[in-house]
Parts: structure tokens; sequence; C-alpha cells
């Protein structure tokens, strides 16, 4: 049965939800329409198959915007070839992917396809029919569209507003090439990124130090953060050209940092008085990841998030139950005990447990001590506990 | 400044013929049903783009200098601000946007076409008139060339053909009330813009839409519409990202201008001055400055709009 007597029903409940499987008439695919008042897409209460009075291109207010799902990337369209205006220019070609290819810095797809209603991913032309409608004066005809979405960004960063950018121009009813051909852009993606090792702020006002550097690649290489961890609502021409300062304009300084770490307190952490080192395990906490646990990922150990820290030195807070002490091999600490203190058990210098500092006085009673006096020899990584 | 002898004589004519026989001044200069419901434009600044295509799209569809679309490509000199001269009745100026510098605003101006206007009150042989869409136009055979209008408009608006030895006209923007009215166009302008920043329509619905457009992004408009109640209100209006003073517009209140002027010619009426006694004062007053350049006071007008 079509489902036509149904939509007339909840046409005349208009405001109820539509209760009938009303997205199989009118939306492919878009099952959620279903818990939506018939107003948010009709515009009269009465909508029939015949007049269903759909308003023009339902508004974010009306519709949300479906979140695109990260595995479109993977089949977007390449390239688009705009060819409305092929009698007065030549057809423009659009690569479509290479932009995709950023959309994730780009504050995401919906940054253009800006008002898309639920269900599948509407290309401009689909509101933005022609011409423009008089019945829907907010709502540019598909020049406008197309111009404002691409000049927004464009402009910014070329400062150009001349046609031939994009239009090649006919002459003659020939093409005068200025554009790619279709072939040299199809596939392109946005080239890699070369991200900057580090950055280094001046806070004059912060008494704790005037100083905070931030060691950019490290978040990438070490902690393996990806760009759009961090960068989400970036403008193309903070990158592409461009006279404005390539730094973020921040209202709050800490905004980045603190979506992962605690900034409400510890100000020195991050605030000295001249520039830091990069992050080193060994010094930082005084565990040497070195060598067996160098190649391991943070979340290895850190598991459970964000959070890092909270591990104990001692080994068995790990590797309990099955580790077993006479295994250990303490050269892996970078200090090799000789022959004498490789018989003692390990709470007989560990007094105070292990990461904590040692006592040598319960079989030294020549007042020898650690490190002045070691129990063996320095082997490998300097940065060793126990140094 | 042979024309005001001929515009003198013609409009002498009609004066003996029957006074002040212009028929539509009283519409003009007094409020009628219909101020406001005529068409309009919205000009939003956040989507112009400076590419001065209104420009020529102006030029080529009232054949004023007939450059082809090249000459109208040098983007520099939009940072000088310009106003119209008698071979351009629009042009595009740019002010710096603090909020991102990779962004100037850019901005359109032409005649604002009151609802209410000062050069229609100002007339005194109804050269300039409102037409029923709200377009102020200009009828070049009535015109005296005393050119009160271009001293009386608020916004600096009509030119002169100073250089123009026979056949000097008033020059300003038409609303291309020829194209709107008689070929079903929209004006050449808004029809050549590439991102559609001109918005031709019903102006209470392009009051409407602007008013959304606020609502819906707060962030990008500042809250006004400028010509919804500047001089009494105009059917061109404008959104824009920040203070309109800093955009070159004047700061302008709701009262419609003509009830600045209107007195002094009400007076000159009230007074018993009969119209054939007026217009030849004034055609006496024309004579005498027939030789000299401009009159004063239009180049005080200039020097103030261009400060602000
Ligand atoms: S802007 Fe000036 S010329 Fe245009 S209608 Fe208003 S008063 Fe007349
Ligand atoms: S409306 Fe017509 S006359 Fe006025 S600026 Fe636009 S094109 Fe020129
Ligand atoms: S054509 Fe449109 S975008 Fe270009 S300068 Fe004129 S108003 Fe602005």
């Amino acid at each position: 049965m079509p489902c036509l007597p149904k939509i007339l029903i909840s046409g005349l409940i208009a405001g109820f939800p539509c209760l009938s499987p009303l997205a199989a008439c009118a939306f492919e695919g878009a099952a959620d329409l279903r818990n939506r008042p018939c107003v948010d897409c009709h515009a009269c209460n009465a909508p029939t198959r015949e007049a269903p009075c759909l308003r023009g291109c339902p508004r974010p207010h009306e519709v949300a915007p479906t979140p695109i799902p990260a595995t479109a990337t993977a089949d977007i369209p390449d390239f688009f070839v705009l060819d409305q205006l092929s009698d007065l220019y030549g057809p423009v070609f659009f690569p479509h992917k290479l932009h995709a290819d950023m959309e994730g810095m780009a504050q995401g797809c919906a940054v253009c396809h800006h008002h898309n209603p639920p269900g599948k991913i509407l290309g401009c032309k689909e509101c933005h029919g022609g011409p423009s409608n008089p019945e829907h004066l907010g709502q540019p005809g598909l020049k406008g569209a197309y111009h404002r979405q691409c000049l927004s960004c464009h402009r910014e960063w070329s400062h150009e507003t001349d046609c031939a950018v994009c239009h090649q121009p006919r002459e003659n009813g020939h093409i005068i090439p200025v554009t790619p051909e279709a072939t040299d852009i199809m596939g392109r993606l946005h080239p890699n990124v070369k991200p900057p090792g580090k950055w280094v702020y001046k806070t004059p006002d912060m008494p704790e130090g005037g100083v905070v550097t931030f060691h950019h690649g490290e978040h990438i290489q070490l902690f393996g953060l990806a760009c759009v961890e961090c960068h989400r609502k970036e403008n193309c021409s903070r990158c592409h050209g461009g006279t404005a300062p390539n730094h973020r304009v921040r209202t709050d300084p800490h905004e980045d940092c603190s979506a992962c770490h605690d900034v409400s307190d510890n100000c020195t952490r991050c605030h000295a008085q001249s520039e830091t080192a990069g992050f080193e395990h060994g010094r930082r906490t005084g565990f040497s990841l070195k060598p067996y646990h160098s190649e391991r990922d943070c979340a290895a150990c850190h598991v459970g998030g964000k959070v890092f820290g909270g591990l104990s030195p001692d080994c068995r807070s790990c590797h309990a139950p099955d580790w077993m002490p006479e295994a250990f091999d303490h050269k892996l600490t970078g200090l090799e005990l000789d022959e004498l203190h490789q018989e003692a058990s390990c709470a007989d210098c560990h007094v105070a447990g292990l990461g904590k500092p040692v006592g040598c006085a319960g079989c030294h009673e020549d007042g020898k001590q650690y490190p002045e006096t070691l129990p063996g020899k320095r082997v490998g990584d300097a940065t060793a506990p126990g140094k | 400044m042979k024309v005001s002898r001929r515009g003198f004589f013609q409009v002498l004519g009609l004066g003996a013929a029957g006074a002040v026989a212009s028929p539509d001044r009283s519409d003009a200069s007094s409020p009628s049903a219909s101020l406001g419901e005529g068409m309009g434009m919205l000009v939003d600044t956040t989507e112009c783009i400076g590419c001065r295509k209104c420009e020529y799209a102006c030029d080529h569809a009232h054949e004023l200098t007939g450059q082809p679309p090249s000459a109208f490509e040098d983007l520099s000199i939009l940072d000088t601000p310009r106003r119209m001269d008698e071979d351009s009745f629009t042009v595009v100026n740019r002010y710096p946007n603090p909020d991102n510098p990779e962004k100037p605003i850019s901005v359109k101006i032409q005649c604002m076409h009151c609802l209410r206007p000062a050069c229609t009150s100002a007339c005194l042989v109804g050269a300039l008139q409102v037409a029923e869409n709200g377009a102020v136009v200009y009828e070049a055979w009535k015109c005296l060339g005393c050119r009160y209008c271009m001293v009386a408009c608020p916004f600096g608006v009509p030119t002169y053909e100073y250089h123009e030895p026979f056949t000097p006209q008033v020059r300003k923007c038409t609303f291309c009330h020829e194209r709107v009215t008689h070929e079903g166009k929209i004006p050449a302008c808004a029809e050549m813009c590439p991102p559609m920043a001109l918005t031709f329509g019903q102006r209470s619905e392009l009051l409407e839409l602007a008013h959304k457009k606020i609502a819906d992004n707060p962030e990008r408009y500042i809250n006004h519409v400028y010509g919804e109640h500047e001089v009494g209100g105009t059917s061109w209006l404008y959104l824009a990202p920040r203070e309109f003073e800093e955009l070159g517009f004047l700061k302008l209140g709701p009262g419609a201008l003509p009830s600045l002027t209107e007195p002094i010619q009400h007076a000159i009426f009230k007074f018993g001055i009969p119209p054939l006694t007026l217009y030849g004062l004034l055609g006496a007053m024309m004579w005498a400055y027939r030789n000299g350049d401009d009159p004063p006071v239009s180049h005080d007008m200039e020097g103030e709009t261009n400060d602000a």
C-alpha cells in the first residue's frame, strides 16, 4: 500500500512525530525521519504526494545535519566537472578528493555540505538547483552556491577573484587552457603537511617563567597523536599564502593543552625560565625505558586512555605474578652488578622498596655508600634509575 | 550650463501651462500606502568578494563607458575610497577587516533608493520620482540642472555631467528600472554578482531574510540592517560583519530627510510666490552660475561624505 494515506494522516496531525514509514517513500535511507515532526520538512498541514509542499531545503535548526561517517572518505568522489556554463567557459575541474582529504582539520565535510538532512550526502545542485528562486530568497542559485564555497577560502589566500583562475575562457569557440586537465587532478590528495618540531611561546607575564616550549613533533612521533586530534577548526589560509601570522588565535591560551593536560595548577610544568628539553621518560620519572620498554607504545603500559603516570617503578607492579626476581638481569637498569652483589637479594640493597633510595649499611659497616661507591659498573644508558 | 537654459525653458513652459504639474511629487515626499512595499536589494557584505563585476555589469547595461570586463579587473584601486561619478552608477570600496586581515570587507555603493527620498523632495520639477516599485528614477527632460538633488541626498549619490556641453544630466543608479519593469530581468549588477551577494526581491521579504540571517549567524553579522530605518528606510539594505561606520556608511537617524527639505519649498509656496515667479527666480540663479564651476555647496557635501 503506498504511503500516501499515512502521510495524509500524519500530515493532519502535523506537529506529532511521523509514525508511518514515511522515510521509505520520501527519503531514501533516511529512517531517522520517522521520529521527526512533519513540519520539519513540509510547509503545509496536509502534504500529499502530488503537493508535498516540501520546504526548500531543511535548515540546521529544523533538521540536524548528519555527521558524515569517517568511512565516507574511502569512497568519496574523486573530482567533479562543473560545466553548467560550457557555452561561456570551459569546464571547471573540481578536485573533490583533494579537498575532502583535509576535511578532518577543516571542520569536516559539513563545512561545504552545510545543511545536509539525514540520509545520503547531497551535492550542491540538489538544493541550489539552478538560478535563484524568488520563493527562497535566502537560498542562492547554483552560481552563488559554487562561488561562495570556493571563494570564501580561495580569495583568502590568493586574494584573487579573477575568473580565469578556475574558468578556462573560451575564445572563438576554443578553450584557452589555464587550469589543470581532469587527468592531472585524478586521485590527487592533499600533500602531506610537514609538522614543525617545536614552538617556543613567550609568556612574559608569568612569574613562574616566561618561556613555554611546546614539543610539537614529539606529540606526533612519540605520543602518536593524529593531526586532527588537535587541529579541528583550521582555516586553509593558515598554510596557503596569506600574510597573517600562521599561529592559531586562541581565546584561551591553554585551549589546546588542556584537552589532555591538567593545566589548573602546577604552572612550572610548562612555564620555565628558558627553553626546556623534550620528554625523556627516564629524566621525567626516574624510570628509564631502555632497553626493554623503549619500543613500547605509551598506552601499552599506561592503559586507560589519557591519564599517564600512576605506575610504580617496581617491576612487580606490572609484571607480577609470573615475573621472577631471580630472572632479573640488573644490567638492564644501566648498572651491571659485580659478582658479590649478584648474590644479594633485591631487598638487601633496595631497603625501602624498588625505585626508592638504596641502603648499604646493612652489610657495609665501613660507611660505603651508593652512589659514591657502585656495586658494579655503569653500562649503557646514563639516565638509568639509581643514577 | 546651456542645458539649464534648455531645461529652464522646458519647465518654464510647463510652469506656464499648469504650474507645478508634476503628478507624483506628493507620492514621493509624503508617506503613501505602498511605502516600503516595493522592490529592494539586500547586499550581504560578508559574501561580497570585491570582484567589481557589478561595476562592469552596470557599466555594460547602461552603456556608460563601454569598457571591456578587463578594465574592471584591477582590484588595487579598491583600497582608496571612491565615489560614483557621472560615468559610474556604482563603485566597490574595500575596508580592512580586523577580525580577519585576509578577508577585507568590500562594499558596493550606489543610490540607496530611499523610501522617502530627499532628492525627489528637493527636486522642484519632479525630475526625480519614486516609481511604483520603489526605484527612484530620473527623467532628464524635466531636469532643470539645478543640482538641488545632489545637495539634498544624504548619501552624496547624484553626480552631474559637468563636462557635457549640451545635455548634461544628473546621473545615478536607476535600479535598472527599464530592465526590471520592461524586460522582466533583475538589475544587471545582481545578475552578474558571482557569489550572489546581491539579492533582489520584495523589500519586506528581504528585511525578513536579513533578520533571519542575523538570527541564524549572530557571530557573522552585527545586529543592524542598514537601510531598514535610516532616513526613513531605503530600498537597498545592507548586512555587515562590523559596524557600518567602519565601512564608509554615514550614521543617519530614522527621520526621513524630506522633512528637512520640504519646509523650504513649502515656505516658498506658503508665502504665495507663484510657481512661475519661483522658476524665474531659480532660472536666474542658474544663469548666474552659468559660467562658474560647481556650486560651492556640492563641494561641502562631498567633503562630508568622504570624511565619514
Ligand atoms: S540615495 Fe540619494 S539619490 Fe538615492 S534616492 Fe536617496 S536621496 Fe535620492
Ligand atoms: S541596480 Fe542597475 S543601475 Fe543600479 S548599480 Fe545595479 S546595475 Fe547599476
Ligand atoms: S559583483 Fe558582487 S561580489 Fe563582486 S564586488 Fe560586486 S557585489 Fe561584490
